[in-house]
């Protein structure tokens, strides 16, 4: 880490591209057999196609999934966009609903929303307060005019786990398929999508130590699904995900998930004490709440509500020591609280005065350390202005001393 | 997340009253009036304590739940209005204010709030020290 940036916390936004994937890359990159078209029929054409299908089965061996179900694009946004749009197109004549939840990423709301645009309706399932779907809350959804169901593996501001295998159960037993946006969920935890009972799930490239401008959409076989492509033109990916196939950024998602599989446990265990660490010294300053259901979540990814403060205040006065994401979307006008946070319970202040600490795989104990004492200090700084704890509910007493 | 990334930059000005606030807490005393406006729940809370004393503010105090903005410039006030007339009104119109804090038009809301609380302040020291003087 550069003595002159902050602290990195911010893994679940992106993550460090791995040197060892680097180097994969830069190997493909400097190859000079490996520049063709993967299409094209030659020699140039057939190595850049070899190098294409190892790294699809590098990725499939990490999901649990075959390789000829991988179809590669440019991350996990687009495979979202495929998947949800692709299905809800193809199959327009047998219904025009989909089912979803209020937590969602944004790459998944917003593709609802436009599907609910184009004449679709949208169910939008309630998550527990612990911040997990219910798989009875999901059969409450679903109808006879479903056509997809669409649920997170884990949620990528609390890092909380759905019951994936429970809640692909009830939507099989009523003929319905159900695409997993598990974006946040390689190298965090085993996955294993033919177990899982999922039918389509979207990966990323750079949440797991790969490059950017890569990700997959995989499209079970066993689901026998049809999708309409959402863009056209060569016909590459089976005819789904037309474009020119960048090797060396597929070469590098493969080589960053088939570390993320090997090294999946040693790096829960060693981020899990780390983010225990952390959480200690954070919630000892009181007045500090964990959001999502702890027990459920994984280690990586750490949301507290900071009471007392505000949270632009709160996000600036760290900014320059500790590099994270907040719970409000900073404006110059007024501040929007997460909306899954929201959707918790949380009130819109405790929202905007929450921070989502992410680690990783090269978090060391001294930035953990780092950013501990950072937000410590911040924190008693600004509830020493507020006057926080504040006697009633409202705010009409203090207990502040007098200033300087 | 929507959790967002910092974008919203800052003066230096709001920067040193923001990470350097003066005057923060509460007073008592002869000719001491608390005033405040605006809400937690809405972003923005500020309470002023000031001690007028012979028509003149001889000490302020505040407290304040708001962004940088609010913090810098309710910390500003405390320290500039010492040694002023007891009047109700800012030591500085909020335009100016506005200006010399760099806030974003989108934040004159805030500014408007502080001078509520300010003014709130100022009438009840007033009044507070007339009673107290009967």
């Amino acid at each position: 880490m550069s003595a002159r940036l902050p602290v990195y916390l911010d893994y679940a936004a992106s993550t460090p591209l791995d040197a060892r994937v680097a180097r994969r890359m830069n190997a493909v990159l400097t190859d000079a057999d490996a520049f063709g078209n993967a299409s094209s029929a030659h020699a140039y054409g057939a190595r850049a196609r070899e190098l294409v299908e190892a790294a699809r089965a590098q990725v499939a061996a990490a999901v649990g999934c075959e390789p000829a179900e991988v179809i590669f694009c440019s991350c996990a946004t687009e495979a979202d966009n495929l998947a949800i749009l692709g299905v809800a197109e193809y199959y327009r004549e047998r219904g025009r609903h989909v089912v979803t939840s209020r937590t969602e990423h944004k790459a998944v709301l917003d593709a609802c929303r436009e599907l609910g645009r184009r004449g679709w309706q949208v169910s939008f399932v309630t998550p527990s307060s612990g911040g997990y779907v219910e798989p009875a809350a999901v059969v409450a959804a679903l109808r006879a005019d479903t056509v997809l169901a669409t649920f997170m593996h884990v949620n990528n501001e609390t890092g909380v786990v759905n019951d994936i295998a429970g809640i692909a159960a009830v939507c099989r037993e009523r003929g319905v398929p159900l695409h997993v946006d598990a974006a946040q969920s390689v190298g965090k935890l085993p996955l294993d999508l033919a177990a899982s009972g999922a039918a389509l799930a979207s990966l990323a490239g750079h949440k797991a130590y790969g490059p950017k401008g890569v990700g997959a959409l995989v499209l079970r076989r066993s689901a026998g699904l049809q999708l309409a492509p959402q863009s056209y033109g060569g016909g590459q990916e089976r005819g789904l995900r037309s474009g020119t196939l960048a090797t060396h950024q597929i070469v590098g998602m493969g080589e960053a998930f088939a570390l993320a599989a090997r090294e999946c446990e040693a790096d829960r265990v060693r981020i899990a004490a780390l983010a225990a660490r952390l959480s200690e010294r954070l919630l000892a300053l009181g007045g500090v709440l964990r959001n999502g259901d702890a027990a459920r979540a994984v280690p990586h990814i750490l949301n507290l509500s900071f009471e007392g403060m505000e949270g632009e205040s709160l996000l600036a006065a760290i900014v320059d020591r500790v590099a994270l994401s907040t719970g409000s979307a900073c404006t110059s006008a007024k501040a929007e609280p997460s909306y899954v946070l929201r959707a918790l319970g949380r009130s819109a202040s405790l929202a905007e005065s929450s921070l989502r600490f992410s680690l990783g795989r090269f978090t060391t104990e001294a930035e953990v350390d780092t950013a501990a004492a950072a937000v410590a200090e911040a924190v008693l700084r600004l509830r020493a202005v507020s006057g926080y704890p504040w006697v009633a509910a409202g705010q009409a007493e203090t207990v502040g001393a007098a200033g300087p | 997340m929507s959790a967002a990334t910092h974008n919203v930059a800052y003066s230096a000005l709001t920067r040193r009253y923001f990470e350097h606030p003066v005057n923060a807490g509460v007073l008592h005393g002869l000719g001491v009036g608390r005033g405040e406006a605006g809400a937690v729940a809405e972003g923005t809370w500020v309470r002023f304590d000031v001690q007028v004393l012979h028509g003149i503010v001889t000490a302020a105090r505040f407290t304040a739940f708001g962004c940088p903005h609010v913090i810098a410039v309710a910390s500003w006030i405390t320290e500039a209005a010492a040694g002023r007339p007891g009047t109700p009104a800012l030591p500085e119109p909020v335009p100016a204010l506005r200006l010399r804090f760099e806030l974003p038009v989108e934040k004159l809301g805030r500014l408007l709030t502080i001078e509520d609380a300010w003014c709130a302040a100022i009438r009840a020291a007033v009044t507070n020290l007339g009673a107290a003087l009967d």
